[in-house]
């Protein structure tokens, strides 16, 4: 058997007083493109806060690779990239910087401070940023001054640049025209023997994307329905029926 | 009858009621006897002595003042950047150390920031003897902590979700940290740091009426001897360096320089901060120190306070802190609102100019000239000294606000003083009012200057016991100083948030 690259078993998380995970078990395999459906507040962000890290649960047990998530080391945990729901980038930096930023897991304090002095290079980051679809002339523009949409794409390229085994998105799609939500759901979606593209650049094999709309479910295998902090369904994409989604929606 | 409602804007008149007990005691204590020694220092404003000699002697004392100044800036901030950073949240989040480290930091921080740099000036001078040295170790002393306090403030800014976000990509700490905190630390240098300077060159001054140096012993030595235009050349001296400074500094633009050169200015602040930490370590430790034996001398001395009356000076300070922020705060807005046209504004702006030029420790001198020394002498110096730099703030934020609504006010035929007050002035009412909660923590550190020339509170005592090296009472003096200071800085702090 396959070990998954993570796993949670009957995890609980508890905010204040009310509970948005309730005994929830998962296991993530490598390749799998999961789509995870709920209507907001069903526990979709605190679901990929949980494995991600940030959030602790309060009961049940977090593994990645097989190991206690307390007890990986600071290399295996930069295995896994978050677009995050309300982008989290830092403002005051250039699209550029923020994109290398991706790059801290892997780089020397050296970096980070030519990072931000604004004299290290910035190849890797631009070659992301193209993929993602941002104009050149945006690359060196403070964040504060670029449109939603871009704003978006720079999130989308500082998690694809950390080159993680993972990726989990939060509603990734947001602030996105429908072109853009096509060409960056493919991007994400990119199967293994794909991911060699033409711009040569790594994309994560395995993939949790968050979402509210149905007509972007084409490419998943794998589709996981919540509902009040409890996962409903977790099912194959070819077995997914209307009556599914009447139960989360 | 309706109930009497208080806002913020009838809170700012109201302290002018502290006028009525300061000119009740300045009208007892005035007399003539200084008048002509009065109009003699006001006329030689106007015509300061200028020869080779004291030019020559102005051009000296005013490089000694910009040494002193520049490098006690230059070290404060980069060690206020330092302990900012250790003394913020953030540092501790990251790297997971334990929060009572942060609070045992601030409460250390919080206590060499109550004490003004004259005092520290005075004890160093007291331990080291007159020392070209002691001048930019007095101003570093409380000034890291200010600027530790203000950076700190503004990293504790950054938002959770960004910190999560950098935290998640599992770089190395120190990046981490550094990208997290490289944002606000910046944007603060550039809004605050280079400020910091014009008040390294006011402290400078003011110490140097102390004897350390710089531009302020000439000044006093030249009052001393009653040579007032001497006395103005060195002041309008002062004043172009503080204009001059300004005006470069407007014109240094962090965002625009060049790579080469920021790389090359990192690189010189490390240089600096390791030189600098190295020759405080040698200053601290080398063998000059005069009377100042040993620690054990503090602990096992006998406290003996009978001896003067502690709790009437600790009591004459409050009040003294107390009555001059009634006129700091009060005394800007009415005479804008009293003065309220085109000339009126620009006597304002000379005026508060020169109370904001014109030392504390000079100002009294110049008041004792035709009053005895009291409270209110040293609170009517302090109060308008610090008026007028709440004025300069008030009339910047009144002038480059909108002025929508007072051009209607004025429209509809509202007089041009209701229109003032309603169309402008309320807006900024709650700002000015949280702007003057942080100068009262100013003025309870600057109670010492007074209380050191003017005979008042427990400066005047701390005088008196490092003169006579009773360290113990040194000591207590420090500490009611620290305690009061500690004090107002919570009231103001909750003043401020509950405005803000």
């Amino acid at each position: 058997m396959i070990n998954p690259l993570l796993e949670l078993k009957e995890v609980s998380y508890k905010n204040k007083n009310n509970f948005t995970l309730k005994n929830v078990s998962l296991r993530i395999k490598s390749g799998e493109k999961i789509a995870l459906l709920g209507k907001s507040g069903a526990g979709k962000t605190t679901l990929i806060s949980i494995l991600n890290g940030t959030l602790k649960p309060n009961e049940g047990r977090v593994k990645l690779f097989n190991t206690e998530f307390d007890k990986i080391n600071l290399h295996q945990k930069s295995k896994i990239s978050t677009i995050w729901q309300d982008l989290r980038l830092i403002e005051d930096l250039s699209a550029e910087q923020n994109v290398n930023c991706g790059l801290l897991g892997k780089q020397s304090f050296l970096f980070a401070f030519k990072n931000l002095l604004n004299i290290s290079s910035f190849n890797k980051a631009h070659q992301y940023m193209q993929v993602c679809n941002l104009k050149k002339s945006i690359f060196s523009k403070n964040i504060r001054k670029i449109s939603g949409g871009q704003k978006q794409r720079v999130a989308i390229a500082r998690s694809l640049i950390q080159e993680s085994d993972i990726i989990l998105a939060d509603e990734p799609f947001n602030n996105l025209d429908p072109k853009l939500t096509s060409y960056i759901k493919n991007l994400l979606l990119i199967t293994k023997n794909k991911n060699k593209n033409k711009n040569k650049i790594k994309v994560p094999n395995t993939t949790l994307i968050s979402l509210h709309r149905l007509d972007l479910l084409d490419g998943f295998n794998r589709i996981i329905g919540m509902k009040n902090g409890e996962i409903l369904f977790d099912l194959e994409k070819t077995k997914l029926k209307k009556y599914h989604l009447n139960k989360i929606y | 009858m309706n109930k009497l409602k208080l806002n913020s804007s009838s809170i700012i008149f109201l302290p002018i009621l502290v006028c009525i007990p300061i000119a009740y005691e300045l009208f007892i204590n005035f007399h003539i006897g200084g008048i002509e020694l009065f109009k003699e220092f006001i006329i030689s404003a106007l015509n300061p002595k200028i020869n080779n000699e004291i030019i020559f002697s102005l051009v000296k004392r005013l490089n000694e003042t910009i040494f002193i100044a520049f490098f006690s800036w230059l070290i404060s901030i980069i060690f206020g950047v330092i302990f900012g950073i250790l003394s913020s949240e953030v540092f501790y989040k990251i790297l997971n150390l334990p929060i009572f480290l942060k609070r045992f930091l601030n409460l250390f921080l919080t206590f060499i920031r109550s004490i003004h740099e004259i005092i520290w000036g005075l004890i160093l001078m007291q331990i080291y003897g007159i020392n070209f040295s002691i001048g930019i170790i007095a101003i570093c002393i409380p000034y890291v902590a200010i600027n530790a306090k203000v950076f700190s403030e503004q990293i504790e800014n950054i938002n959770l979700k960004t910190i999560e976000s950098i935290k998640q990509i599992n770089g190395i700490k120190s990046s981490t940290l550094i990208t997290l905190v490289w944002a606000p630390v910046i944007e603060t240098f550039k809004n605050f740091g280079l400020y910091r300077l014009e008040c390294a060159i006011r402290s400078t001054a003011v110490l140097g009426l102390f004897g350390v140096g710089g531009i302020g012993t000439s000044i006093f030595l030249s009052f001393q001897t009653l040579n007032f235009r001497e006395l103005w050349t060195y002041l309008w001296g002062l004043a172009f360096l503080i204009i001059i400074s300004k005006e470069l500094l407007k014109k240094f633009n962090l965002s625009k320089t060049s790579k080469k050169f920021l790389t090359s200015f990192v690189i010189a602040l490390f240089c600096i901060s390791l030189f600098s930490l190295s020759f405080f370590v040698y200053f601290i430790f080398n063998k000059n120190a005069i009377p100042f034996n040993s620690i054990n001398n503090l602990l096992i001395s006998n406290f003996n306070f009978i001896s003067y009356d502690f709790l009437k000076l600790l009591l004459e300070t409050i009040v003294l802190c107390l009555l001059s922020t009634g006129i700091a705060i009060s005394f800007p807005p009415i005479f804008i609102l009293i003065l309220n046209n085109k000339i009126g504004i620009t006597i304002i702006r000379i005026i508060s100019f020169l109370f904001r030029l014109i030392p504390t420790p000079v100002l009294i001198l110049i008041l004792l000239m035709f009053n005895d020394p009291s409270i209110s002498l040293a609170a009517i110096t302090l109060g308008l000294h610090n008026a007028a730099i709440t004025s300069k703030l008030l009339l910047a934020n009144l002038y480059n606000q909108d002025n929508k609504q007072y051009i209607a006010m004025k429209s509809l035929g509202v007089e041009r003083r209701s229109s003032w007050l309603f169309g402008l002035f309320i807006k900024q009412a709650n700002s000015y009012l949280a702007y003057c909660a942080y100068r009262s923590d100013i003025i309870i550190r600057e109670t010492a200057i007074l209380g050191v020339i003017g005979s008042v509170g427990l400066g005047w005592q701390l005088q008196e016991s490092l003169s006579s090296f009773a360290w113990e009472e040194v000591i207590v003096i420090l500490f009611a100083y620290s305690s009061i200071a500690i004090i107002g800085e919570l009231i103001n702090g909750k003043i401020k948030s509950n405005l803000t």
